[in-house]
């Protein structure tokens, strides 16, 4: 009994802890839920790409999509509207500003050679060699320790910068990021293996600096530069009219379902109700400390989790009755009522975290936003079901004989009566039953 | 001994109608699946909506203030007026806003408009533009766009992989720790809660012409998650009851006693699903009543199949191999 104290206390300092998380964190809510900003990009025509084609703006929605990821903002949209714009949908206001930044930098980067210019001006001339060329970028340090983007070229970049390097050995080779002269260093032997560094000139670059030139060099550079041409916050995509009711609907059906399980299991469906709204607590608190952007589809695979979670509950409740039924006093009813239903709440949850985590590490956008809700639910409601409702079971009803059946939803008359409880020998001592 | 013999239903006995009832369930989706993918543009035996296929955006100036009835009240209107599916979103322009809409002028708010594609100048945007109009005072038309499809083709190819990975990892899980005939049967017990779903869907765009959207993969998901996990329940009290009866009861008798002891079980567990789905579709949003109906047609059919499918077919791969076992030993008997 000692124990069973001990774990109540453990549960009420993780209910405190979530309810603590859930005030000081904000909730994430998905496009869909809250909305957020939309943003309207146009592709802009360049020297080197006099026309907008399809094609181009496939490539420019790939590069934002591949940017907006790396940002780390979770499902956002990104779509073609009309012939040369993109409509970007970005929940969660806050991110704006970043994103914005993010968008705005075409990343163009472009190895130059000096030239001459039509009045015989010194000017720089493309080499042909730019940022597609590129495999990766790494933040390295040099060795004074500043720091520099260290490239890797890709097989063809490799020889292109190879051929380039022995062409100009005895004079200045230009790096320029989005049209701005990074460093122009000397080139004094050519550069066999495909690997080079910007410095960032004299100054140096800022560790931010950096960091940010490679995470947009590794997210691909946009074929065109674009603008911001609309910019606005939205209202959810599923209709503000339509998520307010189904708030309202989804109480209601999560209070009938409450109202049936103390209706059919009495005293224990009160504690299994009690458990679950633990369940829910800690489970949103879960969801904002990691923080995950809940969208409908996040919110289908809450509303799984916790049917599965009143199963959980409604096996073992199940269970319990038949061993009551059988004689057996609370104590070892409860006991072997958990331990009998654990083997299929084991099984059947095992399978769906299994499905979760192929789900989650394949699936895209909406699918895993779902798998990672359901699993997270799945993981909770069975220390939920197993410990809480558990523990609660115990200090509640103690041990000794069944003297109130009806507290169960049983009567006097079934009790003795019933199903003919069989098991090993093994059983019966873990189970602390001497009959 | 008393109550395992008990039954309420006896699903060794007729265990030739519960299949037939599958396939009575079955059959006008398949049919429907398979028309739709004989006479639909693409061959998709779905109707898809703007989710999949693109569509237009209209963009209206009010000069008012919006709550939540005035957007139902469009819906509504609009959906009156024959636009399909119209996803409606209000927009706030921000201070700093592009000089495209500030040429407007005093708006307060912007209603946006997706719906399928219509092209600029025609009935189709007239249509609409009426509805506003009735709707809302002096509503201006700002601009008329197409968009692509948020989910594209790669979404569903992916999520198609990610999906066989995982029967895969399902078959693997429960073939160590049931045995191979009940992995086999709780798969195909997904298949057929999955085609129902998706087969009465194909009807429902056949004669109500529903659209199926983004959250439709999320609703066969959530029925795939729910179909295991009922039939998992059941074997395991097959498995369980094997251990204590399996000299005392024939195979079919103890599938029997387990369907039966799990029933209260299955119905309550579905019950309890079901009537927080049911609120939802009666009670809630406009916008998410068929991904409701998705899941709860497949969470009916899911308990339907974990007790009426998936327990017959394990009972009949178990009466073959009895079957041959003793025409092997009698063949080698001779």
């Amino acid at each position: 009994m000692k124990n069973k104290i001990i774990m109540f206390w453990v549960i009420v300092l993780i209910v405190i802890a979530s309810i603590v998380t859930i005030f000081v964190k904000p909730t994430k809510l998905g496009l869909d839920l809250v909305g957020g900003s939309r943003l309207v990009i146009e592709a802009e025509t360049t020297k080197a790409v006099p026309q907008i084609t399809q094609d181009v703006m496939n490539r420019l929605q790939f590069a934002i999509e591949n940017r907006v990821n790396k940002l780390g903002v979770a499902e956002t949209v990104v779509q073609q509207v009309g012939e040369k714009r993109l409509l970007i949908e970005i929940p969660n206001v806050t991110d704006l500003k970043e994103a914005k930044a993010f968008l705005g930098e075409t990343a163009q980067l472009e190895f130059k050679k000096e030239g001459k210019g039509p009045n015989g001006e010194q000017i720089w001339v493309e080499t042909g060699l730019t940022g597609q060329d590129l495999a990766k970028s790494t933040l390295s340090t040099d060795s004074t320790g500043q720091w520099v983007v260290s490239l890797e070229f890709n097989g063809a970049g490799s020889k292109k910068f190879a051929d380039l390097t022995r062409d100009l050995v005895g004079q200045q080779m230009a790096i320029f990021f989005d049209g701005e002269l990074q460093s122009a260093p000397v080139i004094r032997e050519p550069i066999y293996g495909g690997k080079a560094q910007i410095s960032g000139g004299d100054s140096g670059f800022e560790y931010s600096e950096a960091e940010r030139m490679v995470n947009l060099l590794n997210a691909g550079a946009l074929p065109v530069p674009a603008k911001i041409v609309e910019e606005n916050t939205v209202g959810p995509t599923l209709g503000a009219d339509s998520i307010a009711k189904s708030k309202t609907a989804g109480i209601i059906g999560l209070s009938i379902v409450m109202l049936f399980m103390i209706a059919y299991y009495r005293l224990p469906g009160l504690i299994a109700d009690i458990a679950l709204m633990i369940y829910s607590v800690i489970l949103f608190a879960l969801f904002k400390a990691i923080p995950v952007t809940l969208t409908l589809a996040g919110i289908a695979g809450f509303i799984l989790s916790i049917g599965m979670a009143v199963d959980a509950n409604i096996l073992i409740f199940e269970r319990t009755k038949e061993e009551l039924r059988a004689g057996r006093n609370l104590f070892t009813a409860i006991n072997s009522g958990f331990d009998r239903a654990f083997t299929s709440i084991f099984d059947s949850n095992m399978t769906t975290i299994i499905t979760c985590v192929i789900l989650y590490l394949l699936g895209t956008s909406i699918v895993k936003g779902f798998a990672l809700t359901l699993a997270l639910g799945v993981i909770v409601s069975m220390f939920s079901a197993i410990t809480i409702t558990k523990n609660f079971m115990h200090l509640i009803f103690g041990t000794g004989e069944l003297k109130y059946p009806q507290l169960f939803g049983l009567r006097k008359s079934e009790i003795g009566k019933g199903f003919e409880a069989s098991e090993t020998k093994r059983e019966n001592a873990r189970f602390g039953i001497l009959d | 001994m008393a109550e395992i013999s008990k039954h309420i239903i006896d699903i060794v006995k007729h265990r030739v109608i519960w299949l037939c009832i599958s396939a009575l369930l079955l059959l006008p989706g398949t049919v429907a699946l398979i028309y739709s993918a004989i006479h639909n543009e693409n061959h998709i035996p779905l109707k898809v909506g703007i989710d999949y296929t693109g569509g237009t955006i209209l963009q209206y100036g009010v000069n008012e203030d919006i709550n939540n009835s005035d957007i139902a009240k469009t819906r509504t209107d609009l959906e009156a007026a024959g636009v399909e599916t119209p996803m409606i979103q209000i927009l706030h322009t921000s201070a700093n806003s592009t000089a495209e809409n500030e040429k407007i002028g005093n708006i307060k708010n912007i209603i946006s408009i997706r719906t399928k594609f219509i092209g600029e100048n025609t009935d189709g945007v007239n249509k609409i533009t009426e509805v506003l109009s009735k709707d809302y005072s002096n509503p201006e038309l700002i601009s008329v766009s197409s968009v692509g499809p948020t989910l594209g083709n790669e979404l569903f190819k992916n999520s198609l992989l990610a999906l066989t990975l995982a029967f895969l990892g399902i078959i693997i899980y429960l073939s160590i720790r049931f045995k191979f005939d009940y992995a086999l049967a709780a798969i195909l017990g997904i298949a057929h809660d999955v085609l129902f779903v998706v087969g009465a869907f194909s009807l429902l765009g056949i004669f109500y012409n529903v659209q199926i959207d983004g959250l439709f993969i999320t609703a066969v998901l959530t029925v795939v998650g729910f179909s295991v996990h009922d039939t998992i329940v059941v074997f395991d009290r097959i498995r369980e009851n094997l251990r204590y009866y399996s000299k005392k009861m024939s195979f079919g008798e103890i599938v029997n006693a387990s369907v039966n002891q799990t029933l209260a079980r299955s119905i309550n567990t579905s019950l309890t699903t079901l009537l927080t789905l049911l609120a939802l579709y009666f009670f809630g949003g406009v916008t998410t009543k068929d991904f409701v109906l998705a899941m709860i047609l497949g969470i009916a059919i899911g308990t339907y199949s974990s007790i009426f499918f998936c327990s017959v077919l394990v009972d009949i791969w178990e009466d073959r191999k009895n079957n041959k076992t003793p025409a092997a030993k009698s063949a080698a008997a001779v």
